[in-house]
């Protein structure tokens, strides 16, 4: 417990840091890509459908571990390829940190495409054609009928998944980058002490877990004006 | 260009679903305070008719002109009419409020919330204005007592009223009934039809899709039977309900009255 102590400045501090960074970043973009993915997946366009569709069925389809390692090595590879044919750049390196956030984000981003889906359509209709026999404009009913309701319908499988990607975060210790897992791993391996050290670092993902779900279900009472419980 | 004063003029509506042709051409004219029933059997086009004067369904050909100005559509080679001008749509559904089957308050806000939602953001009413206005309008409907209720709270009866309050904060020039109350428990549909007799009574322009045998020959003054998209008979209601001419609406009538 005193090694803990000791080395609590690059466990909690650093390495703590750097994982809800990393997830706060690829929540962010992850939303926007979910919210893109299912606005996709609902039009009426059908090379949009097919697109997303490919998306959420691919990214859902692979290991997180795969996609994580494919997509900071070859991705990288590819990237520069890209840009010698074209010649619209030289060399481009991902930093380990934009590599991790966007490739979270990217399969995350997949999941929340079916969260945000599934939440519209829990929408009736019929209050969609209600707005606009009253002569509500697209964003107009988009800000004031749609958002409000889906946030609500969104919020359970929503808080499902942030609570899986804050723990997919400790995929990013593998391409390198100094989180809390990666600090725990490295320091307790050191001092003969791996059990020790994992702990605090299963002790911290805990505290995050029950400090969002918390404050989830805050939100979610929020947005529950109207809905009947049962 | 119309001649008419008409406050509502429709014009040969045409629609179809896939190879399915709904609508074969019907026509409507309603003056000011007019109260027009349609009726006719399921899937003789009734409702689909209504919801094409909005533009909820939009016809594959026709007119629909409002106080003198014509919804502006385009025909593309392909696919379905696109309006010219989306704002023009927008306006002009304000003066054609709709009241559904299915009642379709917004179950996110309380009733209150519901009636002055189009008249602030639509109308660019002022809050205050709009509540006060709410206010009465619930409180001729008969649940101003309920106005901070959610709609899951609310029985069918008094959802529809608070629909019909939330149609009428906005003024319309002609109100769209499509079958209220065929949603309803039986004991709850005295108390919409009457709310629609007042407004009736009141001078009100509307258009009622329904099955209520008794509003349409009471209540309104022109009756229009529909069967399989056309207009098979239409008139006063003293004489399609005393003498109908045709077959099929007299047959309608016999199974109608049981």
């Amino acid at each position: 417990m005193e090694a803990i102590w000791e080395y609590r400045d690059l466990i909690f501090i650093k390495g703590g840091l750097l994982t809800v960074e990393v997830a706060v970043y690829s929540l962010i973009l992850a939303t926007i890509f979910g919210l893109l993915g299912s606005w996709a997946k609902l039009s009426k366009n059908k090379v949009a459908r097919a697109g997303a569709d490919g998306y959420t069925t691919i990214i859902r389809g692979i290991p997180d571990l795969v996609l994580m390692l494919l997509i900071f090595f070859q991705g990288q590879i590819l990237l520069n390829r890209f840009g010698e044919s074209t010649g619209l750049w030289t060399f481009v390196e991902i930093d380990p940190m934009t590599a991790g956030v966007f490739t979270i984000a990217f399969i995350m981003g997949a999941y929340y495409t079916e969260t945000f889906r599934g939440a519209f359509l829990s929408i009736p209709s019929g209050q969609i054609e209600a707005a606009t026999a009253c002569g509500m404009s697209r964003p107009l009913i988009f800000r004031r009928i749609i958002w409000p309701q889906l946030v609500r319908y969104a919020l359970p499988s929503f808080t499902n998944n942030w609570l899986v990607q804050l723990k997919t975060t400790a995929l990013v210790s593998l391409i390198g980058l100094q989180d809390i897992v990666y600090n725990a791993n490295a320091i307790g391996r050191k001092l003969r002490e791996p059990f020790t050290f994992l702990f605090a670092a299963l002790v911290f993902f805990l505290f995050l877990t029950a400090v969002s779900e918390i404050a989830l279900r805050l939100l979610e009472r929020r947005y529950s004006a109207g809905i009947r419980r049962a | 260009m119309n001649m008419s004063n008409a406050t509502l003029v429709v014009e040969d509506i045409h629609k179809s679903f896939g190879s399915v042709e709904v609508l074969k051409g019907i026509s409507l004219t309603a003056e000011k305070g007019d109260v027009i029933s349609i009726l006719g059997s399921s899937g003789s086009g009734k409702s689909t008719f209504l919801r094409c004067i909005n533009l909820l369904e939009t016809p594959n050909s026709g007119r629909v002109t409002v106080n003198g100005e014509t919804i502006g559509m385009r025909y593309p080679d392909a696919g379905e009419p696109i309006p010219v001008d989306r704002k023009q749509v927008e306006r002009l559904r304000t003066k054609l409020a709709m009241v559904f089957q299915g009642f379709n308050l917004w179950s996110h806000m309380t009733v209150l919330q519901n009636v002055i939602e189009a008249p602030v953001h639509v109308l660019g009413v002022s809050k205050a204005e709009a509540t006060d206005k709410a206010c009465a309008l619930l409180d001729k409907v008969g649940i101003l007592d309920r106005k901070d209720y959610y709609p899951a709270h609310l029985s069918g009866g008094q959802q529809q009223r608070a629909a019909i309050a939330r149609a009428l904060a906005m003024d319309p020039d002609v109100m769209l009934f499509d079958e209220p109350t065929s949603a309803l428990d039986p004991e709850l549909v005295g108390e919409v039809l009457k709310v629609m007799r007042d407004l009736a009574d009141e001078g009100r322009t509307m258009l009622v899709v329904t099955h209520e045998m008794g509003f349409a020959r009471d209540v309104s003054n022109k009756v229009m039977f529909l069967h399989q998209g056309k207009v098979e008979e239409e008139g006063a209601p003293q004489d399609m309900f005393n003498n109908p001419t045709s077959e099929r609406f007299k047959g309608f009538l016999a199974k109608t009255r049981g």
